[in-house]
């Protein structure tokens, strides 16, 4: 007979370490019965998510100042200062898409179903991926990562009757799964090769130097497959562009960010835990440097010929990837900092830009560049914003994206990976051009004849203003965040 | 299989190796289930059509051997082996020979786990309960091979319904004999018998009202699971035709045949075994085990045919309501009720 | 000796069932040979003495998707003229890919040392299994059934047939991306 006191089970702490998540999950449940419950009014799950995604934010934020990492529920998630972070943003992502989904046409339309599941699925969504950001363990790993791809290929198909959307979905969903497919592969190798779940007991295991340096590479690369479609690394990203041009624009929103974010955040725990100590074997940094270099040039390259807006977001949002992963590859704590922090205003430009795609979608139908002529004297307010964020997103002073691409390209240059940190610079100069071209359109183009103003609710003004203002301020008053970031790097498991 | 191998040791002496023993042990063993499995078509057509007759008011066979026509099924069997096994040209000829024998196998394999009498089992299984399930979980399969490989629609027609209804009622039929398996601690088929000793009070179906209600869903359940009425809709003969099995003649039909009542009498046997005591008589010392066990599942079985004569056919979304709506959140809440009443009464730790 | 001819046995079943798979034409053929691929799996599983997942994979696999996948590949049906190509250019390519992941995969299987552990005598493994589920693997448990929800939710939202009338139906969608040739998408 089993001796209850013996066993290792959750107890009241874990649960207080733990509030975000079971704030959003518990979103999650509330938003679906209260779906039922009022009868199909979408405003209750739409309140009901947006408190607890408000309510998420806020725990997270008090919990940015932890003292010690604290593994917790049999440890298989660690609360750290790393894990606090990404909760904030991803509550922060929530909140944003929550209140711009409100306004948009493609979810709350006439003729639009299942509202308020859309909401459900938004917290299920947030709090999968702040699991995502503080797994410690290979089943939580891979469990988190299958609950937030579900989740996503449900929502880019939500458009129903839209071919588009039904493509969107499948082919995320076709490529989700054989990607998670080929890491599966990867982690019961890793398994087999250390015997143990845990990063920490890979690291030690790994750390004997007895592992074949081919079996490693192995290893690595097909785990790199997983987590390298999460985050759309190329050549892992041909599912990105399409998805995000037929998903719901919100939807590919909070694509473009959210799951992106928690890939990084998940691929830093892995890569930092098990694989520092065999870099003298196997030189995987190098590795992950050919492919950023290959991620940031073809994102570059292939957004130039775009004439869809979604699509030009979509491949800059794969040449973002290619600069993350160049501090990536440093293993460093201000690689870290200067991670985070990019990853935080990247998380407000680019979802700056898509809202602004989805709120002129609304009356203009359209996303193609053509369509876009005028707009700045059309749609004043959200122009202004939208140039804001595209200056920032090509890392122009004195936005925000020039801080977060210096911290990155610093980080390089100490290292002295010069080769990298040129093509970096290359790259954001090719850059310049496909942003610019958006401007050009907003406000050099001439709109058609006849064309009315193009209003956008005050709504989503406000959820535009919400990314706009930090985007702006961060941009000469750094400091904040950039201590942020410190402390969440200071206090982190396992590295 | 203990008794078996006990046997051939009595037979052949000390002799044999293990290997051998088990090798002849488990094949005596296969013979004899295949011969219940055969045994159960012959007494089950027979009983099948005498209780079709009483219910309906009339006699049902009456010619053939003598007392009220005991032989017919014997006449029928020498019919069908006498029949030309037909294979339509367009048929999917590979898995048109097959499925029967899929069928056949996945019926036989889960009498593996059947305890008849004490000793009397051919795998003394730790998982024989989840066993049975399990390798009951496979017919499907070839109910869908045995539809498509006919080409024909109305066979589709039947195995696709037949898929879709086993592989929900598989659910509820499992989740129903989850209480008795928290109430003894064990998925063992000779435990679950064993913990079930010394009188009807014993028995799991008087445990706790949870567990009578986890009854009636199991059998509910177990009529969908074997496909007969009033689920019967696989081979609606007024729709289907003869559903999965329209194609199939001779021996090849006949194997769909000896499945399905040998699935008939399975699940009955489950039922005994789990829910009635097994082996266990309602009063008294164990006596005569095997007769007992057989007694209970015979009359599980009436009670089938007596369903199905009496009950008219469900709509196919009717079967999918009653399995998902209703039985398997009821057979959900006999899991959660029992655990509370075995937690109150202090059987559990 | 009888052991391993037993591990041999379910080994060359999983095998050429599987190659069976990958190599027929007909796919309801290959949904069939994914029967006895999962059966060869669920028998090195037993013999491997995981009793309990021997008997998980069968009811899961054999009972629920591989039923799952027979209906998938029996009520689609692929258009003609979109039937994948099966020429030379596609094969050596594919067969030198193939060649050399089994060739890469065999060097890390042979080349490197595995941590390994005698099999002892084979115990119930179903009791074991139950009490880390409840207790140490409890999150990943309930978070499993999460991941669960999400799917059910999702194909239910994805397959549910649509109530709106067509007139509600956005216009430029239908005007633009359904071309006239192509069957409606919607129910």
């Amino acid at each position: 007979m089993l001796n209850v006191e013996t066993l290792n089970l959750p107890n009241w702490a874990d649960a207080r370490a733990f509030v975000p998540e079971l704030v959003m999950f518990g979103a999650f449940l509330a938003a679906l019965l209260g779906d039922i419950i009022a009868k199909r009014r979408p405003w209750v799950p739409f309140a009901i998510v947006l408190f607890g995604a408000v309510t998420a934010l806020s725990y997270a934020v008090a919990g940015l100042d932890i003292q010690a990492p604290a593994k917790i529920l049999g440890d298989m998630v660690v609360v750290d200062g790393m894990s606090s972070f990404f909760r904030m943003l991803f509550a922060l992502t929530a909140v944003v898409t929550v209140l711009f989904s409100w306004k948009s046409e493609e979810i709350m339309g006439p003729g639009r179903e299942h509202k308020g599941e859309f909401y459900a699925l938004i917290a299920l969504m947030t709090g999968g991926m702040m699991v995502m950001a503080e797994s410690t363990d290979l089943i939580m790993l891979y469990l988190s990562m299958e609950l937030v791809s579900l989740t996503s290929y449900v929502m880019a198909g939500w458009m129903r009757g839209s071919l588009r959307s039904t493509e969107a979905s499948l082919k995320y969903m076709i490529f989700g799964a054989m990607s998670s497919g080929i890491m599966l592969f990867g982690l019961s190798l890793i398994f087999g090769l250390t015997g143990s779940m845990t990063f920490e007991g890979i690291r030690a295991a790994l750390s004997a130097g007895t592992v074949d340096p081919l079996a490693l590479l192995t290893v690595t690369v097909l785990v790199l497959a997983g987590l390298g479609y999460k985050i759309a690394m190329v050549p892992f990203h041909f599912w990105a562009p399409d998805v995000y041009e037929g998903s719901p624009t919100p939807v590919a929103a909070f694509f473009s960010v959210g799951p992106k974010a928690a890939g990084f955040a998940l691929m830093i725990r892995f890569f930092y835990t098990t694989l520092q100590p065999v870099v003298d074997q196997f030189d995987w940094p190098l590795m992950i440097a050919v492919l950023s270099v290959i991620t940031m040039t073809v994102g570059n390259l292939s957004a130039v010929r775009q004439t869809n807006v979604k699509r030009i977001l979509a491949y800059s949002s794969i040449a973002h990837v290619g600069y993350l992963l160049m501090a990536f590859l440093m293993l460093t704590e201000q690689g870290l900092q200067a991670i985070l922090f990019y990853l935080f205003v990247y998380t407000l430009m680019n979802l700056g830009a898509f809202l602004f795609v989805t709120a002129v979608n609304n009356s203009l139908k359209s996303e193609h560049l053509a369509d876009y002529a005028g707009l700045g004297f059309r749609s004043p307010w959200a122009s202004v914003m939208m140039m804001i964020f595209l200056f920032s997103l090509t890392g122009v002073p004195p936005f925000a994206g020039f801080i977060g691409k210096f911290y990155l390209f610093a980080e390089v240059m100490r290292r002295e990976w010069y080769w990298l940190a040129i093509v970096g610079v290359l790259n954001s100069v090719v850059s310049l051009y496909y942003y610019m071209k958006i401007a050009r359109a907003l406000y050099f183009d001439k709109a058609p004849e006849g064309a009315g103003a193009v209003p956008v609710p005050a709504l989503q003004i406000f959820a535009m203003a919400l990314l706009a203002v930090p985007t702006l301020l961060l941009g000469v008053m750094w400091g904040p965040l950039k201590g942020v970031a410190d402390r969440a790097v200071a206090v982190i498991a396992g590295l | 299989m203990e008794s078996i191998t006990g046997l051939l040791t009595k037979i052949f002496g000390d002799g044999m190796s293990p290997m051998a023993l088990l090798i002849s042990g488990g094949l005596t063993m296969a013979l004899i289930m295949s011969l219940v499995m055969a045994m159960c078509a012959i007494v089950f057509t027979w009983m099948e059509r005498k209780v079709a007759g009483f219910l309906q008011s009339r006699y049902g066979p009456m010619r053939v051997g003598g007392f009220h026509g005991v032989l017919q099924p014997v006449a029928d069997m020498l019919k069908i082996l006498g029949k030309e096994d037909i294979i339509p040209d367009e048929a999917d000829k590979a898995l048109f020979m097959l499925s029967p024998f899929v069928i056949f196998i996945g019926s036989l394999m889960a009498w593996a786990a059947i305890p008849f009498a004490p000793g009397f089992i051919a795998s003394n299984l730790d998982l024989g309960l989840f066993y049975i399930f399990a390798v009951s979980s496979a017919a499907p399969a070839g109910i869908l091979m045995a539809g498509w490989a006919s080409n024909n629609k109305w066979a589709l027609y039947g195995a696709a319904r037949g898929a879709a209804q086993m592989v929900s009622y598989e659910i509820p039929l499992a989740l129903a004999a989850i209480p008795v398996v928290m109430a003894t601690g064990s998925l063992n088929m000779n435990a679950i018998v064993d913990a079930q000793g010394g009188g009807v009070l014993n028995w799991y179906i008087v445990h706790d009202p949870f567990l009578f209600l986890a009854f009636c869903l199991y059998f509910i359940a177990s009529i969908a699971e074997v496909n007969r009425g009033p689920f019967d809709m696989p081979e609606t003969e007024s729709e289907l035709v003869a559903g999965y099995h329209t194609e199939y003649t001779g021996m090849r039909f006949a194997f769909f045949f000896l499945a399905e009542y040998a699935n008939l009498f399975l699940v009955s046997c489950i039922a005994t075994a789990v829910f009635l005591g097994g082996w266990h008589p309602i009063a008294g010392p164990v006596f005569l085990p095997g007769l007992v066990f057989l007694i209970k599942a015979v009359i599980l079985v009436f009670l089938q045919m007596l369903v199905r004569w009496t009950l008219p056919r469900l709509r196919v979304d009717q079967l999918m309501h009653t399995c998902w709506k209703v039985m398997v959140p009821l057979t959900l809440l006999c899991v959660l009720g029992s655990g509370i009443w075995m937690m109150v009464s202090g059987e559990l730790l | 000796m009888a052991a391993d001819l037993v591990f041999y046995g379910f080994a060359l079943l999983t095998v050429l069932a599987g190659c069976f798979v990958v190599f027929s034409r007909n796919v309801v053929h290959a949904g069939f040979a994914l029967m006895f691929t999962l059966l060869g799996v669920a028998g090195l599983y037993a013999m491997l003495g995981a009793d309990f997942l021997a008997v998980t994979q069968t009811v899961v696999y054999i009972g629920g998707i591989l039923i799952l996948v027979l209906f998938a590949v029996m009520m689609t049906r692929v258009p003609s003229q979109n039937a994948p190509r099966r020429g030379l250019d596609r094969m050596v390519p594919a067969g030198i890919f193939a060649v050399a992941i089994f060739a890469l995969l065999y060097k890390v299987a042979t080349g490197t040392s595995w941590p390994t552990a005698t099999p002892g005598e084979a115990l119930p493994t179903a009791k074991l299994i139950g009490v880390k589920l409840m207790t140490d693997a409890i999150f990943p448990f309930e978070f499993a059934s999460l991941v669960l929800l999400v799917a059910m939710i999702g194909a239910a939202i994805l397959i549910r047939e649509r109530k709106v009338l067509p007139a509600e139906a956005p216009a430029e969608e239908a005007a633009t991306e359904a071309p006239a040739d192509e069957p409606e998408v919607t129910a």
